[in-house]
């Protein structure tokens, strides 16, 4: 059931009293409200009703003496008289319970349901007891695997559609269905091709009994075993609130919570079960320092800080605290992220802060545009104007939500990008434009000269535009996308925007300052000194492109990574290669030895998510709270704890008597922004940072070169499952990551003479690779299509950060 | 003079005199044993099927039951080729603290497949904390059937392994109604096969009768 507001109140009486109840609203729910708890399999609040299993049957009466109905079928109406407590209505659930359990194997004690199984709860309440069925029960083979990540046991499935619904209805890959008649009927695969859905997972947390069952949990616990805390998915920017379950100090299971306003109960594969990592034998225990042969070995932590501090301090001696710089900081809670931001440009005095890696927005364009939140974009009736990466694979829940709000509230969206995208079949009309023309493109929508005259007129007529912001393409320079975002505040003034930022914690890094020339709270350099501060850069410093290329030419005496991996996750490859090999002394802060890491002086070991508490942000500016379940592996620590040991070698203080709260507490003592974290931890849904927009924007002016007829505009864009470490160190995601491809459309392939899986050398100005091509329609003519970090093929290295457009030729090798 | 009274007792007792409060009960432990009650709670075993496959399933559900919290189960997967158990999962670890447990049985009771039952022998002193923690290997029955032998283990005070080892189970199988008594509602154990049922039960077939009188009894609604 759903908290609503109620408008239209009608009064029915339930079990003989008089209750109000809304409208319209179905009585299962009405009743529920009213504290009458009706049983129920298939109905779940998030999916259409459909009346399957029968077990929500009440006696109703609408003036025609009570009757037997399903109670999540009926809406409510004025006068309506409702029993839910009566004989026949006991004997009712008796009867369905009894046929439910006829085919059911009572495989409780071997059933990764059992415990917690609504099945086993409501055969208790209010069933039978004992069966008259003697016959021989249906077989079916034990679980079948239906894809890399859910198996189906069919003989405990009570056919209630909810997994089939949610396939269909809610993530869009209606995979999987009833196949067969009668007692024979089951759900199933198509014949051949697997329940392969970003959002499989979500099918087990709604199954009402053990039939659906995901391998990274089987038989690892059981419901009684299991501790849980409430807290926020941390695998990209949606925020999506989830249970965390664990039993002996590990994680076993995400679940997602029904949070209105963000993730309504879902979650995608990568966050529900991205858990693993944490749980990876490759996590670092202890710090690590490059000694005399070369190799990394753990030390002690007083050790590793010391030497951290004194080649910080050196460097600040030396050239300046300039020389010293930070990368990274997405990973960390919002407190961290402060934490790290005061370290660097209060005690060590530094601007060279970055907490995105030349794939995300400026921090002008986050902090500075007018803010829409996800519940704003996907409001009944809204035009959204979707500018950002595909959503599909990179923010899964912001994908569902404007699915559904596009399928059931009339939400009309325009979608203008260099490819289509997973979004583009529930689009109301999706332009292409070839990379460096969104600009022109839209503004052409936008002036009404536009060919797309359908799009050009729900965009021109919008009284209340929402944009969804952000890099579709990370071969594309950023620089057009503030273009872009200038072209439309200037011609739809009213315009909200939602960035549609990729890591965790982006925008709470750049709220919280890790991004050059900002203070936390959004200030500037040019604002005054925060309360708790000493002092701050006296200059700005550079972003992360700048910071490598300082690197690579020798100007950068001290790179810490914090939580970053430039060398996977930098667009431009060559340029991270040669930053990391040319910095003096390189930290990482890190839970993992990753590629970047390998190369480092030292490597601190970071705790992970579920392992530390405090807060996020997401891409709306929700904060909502990180909570501790276990602890860290060995002595790994909090980011924050490793800025207040620095800073206290360095001879500040960061102001931390007891926990991060405190860090919290300071920032809302002088931002604006953050005010609303000052009354203590966020509960539930969280709380709204004021996302009204700050006077920050700049304009950018890109001159893009003219296409050529012999080259292709490279798209390099991301799968939702790639070769990251996260991914990689997940045990069930490891395999899942495609392979690397490019991808042409069919009018580009065929003069190549390319079909199927032919490989080709793909040439840019700056490199070349080798590589499979495959034609995709979702491609337009003029454009080729690559996936970042995927495989052993290096796309990075064919573009150079700073160029406005990629262009690439593709030949037969 | 009351107080003369109480020390007639002991003097009595200690002159070997029997008594009207009765006999002297008091015997040389350990040279002389006295025989077990038969539901006597001891040392658990974890049981195999007759054709050698483990009962346990990992279900945790004795785990879930203890009261004083000693059971550590953990389930797997069974490999399809060479299970371990029936069906799909079976007991993949499984811990039993000897200086948590109380005896109360209740995790023979909660178990579906009659793997954890409990033996007589109580003289298993440990020495060390690791030693009191039971695991697996040495609950587990071995290849025939038999409870295996801890260094620490005194097994000559009457513990016989081919009586002793799931009376309880077998009084309080079927749930414990007692129109079951004397039914036979339990599976065979490796080296054992199907046992009978003992001590206080009434024979099989006395007990389907007195089953068959009950279910008669309660068609003319009785009861
Ligand atoms: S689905 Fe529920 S009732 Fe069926 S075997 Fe599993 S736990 Fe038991
Ligand atoms: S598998 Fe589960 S969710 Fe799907 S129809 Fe069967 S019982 Fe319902
Ligand atoms: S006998 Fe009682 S205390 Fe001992 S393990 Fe079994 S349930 Fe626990
Ligand atoms: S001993 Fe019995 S109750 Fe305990 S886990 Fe094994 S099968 Fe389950
Ligand atoms: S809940 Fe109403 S029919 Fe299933």
């Amino acid at each position: 059931m759903r908290d609503i507001e109620i408008t239209e109140p009608v009064e029915i009486t339930l079990n003989g009293e008089l209750v109000t109840a809304q409208n319209g609203e179905l009585l299962i729910d009405a009743c529920e409200r009213n504290g009458s708890y009706i049983p129920r399999f298939c109905y779940h609040s998030r999916l259409t009703p459909v009346g399957m299993c029968r077990m929500c049957l009440v006696e109703v009466d609408t003036g025609r003496g009570p009757a037997l109905q399903p109670s999540c079928m009926i809406p409510v109406s004025d006068g309506m008289g409702v029993d839910t407590e009566s004989d026949g209505v006991a004997k009712a659930q008796d009867g369905v319970l009894e046929f439910l359990l006829a085919n059911h194997p009572l495989d409780c004690p071997v059933c990764d349901k059992g415990g917690e199984c609504p099945l086993q709860d409501q055969a208790y309440a209010y069933g039978p007891g004992e069966s008259r069925f003697v016959e021989e029960k249906r077989h079916n083979e034990k679980p079948i695997p239906i894809s890399e990540l859910v198996l189906l046991d069919r003989e405990r499935c009570i056919l209630c559609d909810r997994c089939t619904r949610f396939a269909d209805e809610v993530a869009g890959d209606p995979l999987i269905h009833f196949i067969h008649r009668g007692s024979h009927t089951e759900v199933n695969t198509f014949p051949g091709e697997p329940f392969a859905s970003y959002f499989s997972g979500n099918t087990v947390q709604i199954c009402p009994v053990g039939a659906l069952t995901a391998s990274p949990y089987r038989f690892k616990a059981r419901p009684w075993d299991l501790e849980e805390t409430e807290s926020t998915c941390t695998r990209c920017s949606v925020g999506c609130r989830v249970v965390v379950e664990s039993s002996r100090n590990k994680v076993l299971r995400l679940q997602g919570v029904d949070s209105d306003p963000v993730n309504w109960s879902w979650l995608c594969d990568k966050g529900r079960f991205g858990f693993q990592a944490g749980n990876s034998g490759n996590r670092l225990s202890r710090p690590l320092q490059r000694c005399e042969s070369g190799e990394l070995s753990e030390v002690g932590w007083n050790t590793a800080l010391d030497s951290a501090a004194s080649v910080i301090s050196a460097a600040i001696a030396g050239r300046g605290p300039q020389s010293v710089a930070v990368l990274g900081g997405a990973r960390l809670t919002n407190e961290s992220a402060y934490s790290w931001a005061k370290l660097a440009k209060d005690v060590i005095g530094t601007d060279n802060v970055d907490c995105q890696l030349g794939d995300g927005l400026p921090a002008e364009l986050v902090l500075g545009l007018p803010g829409a939140s996800i519940d704003e974009v996907c409001e009944p009736g809204a035009t959204v104007l979707y500018l950002g990466p595909d959503a599909k694979e990179e923010l899964p829940i912001l994908y569902l939500r404007l699915r559904h709000a596009a399928d059931f509230d009339g939400v009309k969206i325009v979608e203008v990008g260099p490819t289509l995208t997973g979004l583009s079949p529930y689009a109301a009309e999706s332009v292409t434009a070839v990379p460096g023309e969104t600009p022109s493109v839209l503004a052409a929508l936008l002036d009404g000269t536009s060919e797309h005259v359908e799009a050009s007129a729900l965009l021109r007529n919008a009284s209340d535009l929402k944009v969804v912001i952000g890099r579709a393409n990370l071969a594309e320079d950023e620089a057009i996308t503030v273009q872009t975002a200038d072209l439309i505040r200037e011609s739809v003034p009213g315009a909200t925007f939602l960035p549609a930022l990729r890591r965790a914690n982006v925008r709470g890094a750049l709220e919280a300052g890790l991004a050059p020339g900002f203070l936390p709270g959004g200030a500037t350099l040019a604002g005054t000194l925060p309360t708790g501060w000493q002092s701050m850069p006296a200059e700005r410093g550079g972003g992360a492109a700048e910071i490598l290329e300082d690197a690579a030419n020798g100007r950068v005496d001290v790179l810490i990574l914090l939580g970053s991996d430039p060398l996977r996750d930098f667009p431009d490859r060559s340029l991270a290669r040669r930053a990391l090999a040319g910095a003096k002394t390189v930290i990482s802060i890190d839970p993992f030895v990753n590629a970047s890491a390998e190369q480092a002086d030292l490597v601190l070991a970071a705790s992970m998510f579920s392992e530390s508490a405090g807060t996020t942000t997401s891409l709306e500016g929700r904060v909502t709270a990180l909570n501790q379940l276990v602890t860290p592996p060995g002595t790994a620590r909090d980011d924050w704890m490793i800025a207040v040991d620095l800073a206290d070698r360095l001879g500040a203080d960061l102001g931390v008597e007891t926990s991060a709260d405190d860090l919290a507490e300071e920032m809302a003592g002088f931002s604006d922004a953050h005010v609303v974290l000052g009354d203590g931890a966020p509960v539930g849904d969280g709380v709204m940072l004021d996302i009204s927009g700050r006077d920050l924007l700049t304009s950018a002016e890109v001159e893009v070169p003219p296409a050529n007829a012999y080259s292709l505009r490279l798209v390099l864009n991301r799968t939702m499952y790639d070769k990251g470490t996260l991914l990689e160190e997940s045990e069930s995601s490891a395999g899942l990551a495609g392979e690397s491809v490019v991808k042409l459309s069919a009018a580009d392939a065929a003069p190549l003479g390319v079909d199927g899986s032919t490989q080709v050398k793909v040439t840019s100005e700056h490199g070349s690779v080798t590589v499979a091509a495959t034609i995709d329609s979702r491609v337009p003519k003029g454009v080729a299509v690559m996936h970042h970090a995927l495989g052993d093929v290096d796309a990075g290295t064919l573009l150079v950060h700073g160029d406005p457009v990629c262009d690439v030729r593709v030949e037969v090798s | 003079m009351g107080y003369l009274d109480g020390f007639k007792v002991t003097l009595r007792k200690w002159a070997g005199v029997n008594t009207d409060t009765g006999r002297r009960v008091t015997t040389e432990y350990p040279e002389e044993v006295r025989p077990k009650p038969a539901r006597f709670h001891g040392r658990h075993v974890l049981n195999r099927y007759e054709d050698g496959m483990e009962k346990c399933i990992g279900c945790e559900l004795c785990a879930g039951v203890c009261p004083a919290d000693c059971i550590y189960v953990r389930g797997s997967d069974n490999d399809p080729e060479n299970p371990t158990s029936p069906g799909e999962r079976f007991g993949f670890t499984y811990e039993i603290n000897y200086l948590r447990c109380i005896h109360c049985d209740l995790c023979v009771e909660a178990c579906p497949t009659q793997a954890i039952t409990e033996s007589k022998l109580f003289e298993f002193a440990f020495t060390n904390r690791s030693d009191a923690i039971y695991t697996k290997a040495e609950l587990l029955v071995g290849d025939d059937g038999r409870p295996r032998q801890m260094p620490w283990e005194n097994w000559d005070g009457g513990f016989d392994p081919a009586q002793d080892t799931s009376g309880w189970m077998r009084a309080t199988s079927s749930g414990g109604f007692a129109e079951f008594e004397g039914l036979v509602a339990w599976a065979g154990e490796l080296g054992y096969g199907v046992r009978a049922p003992e001590g206080g039960q009434t024979s099989e077939q006395a007990g389907a009768e007195a089953a068959a009188a009950d279910a008669a009894e309660d068609e003319h609604g009785g009861h």
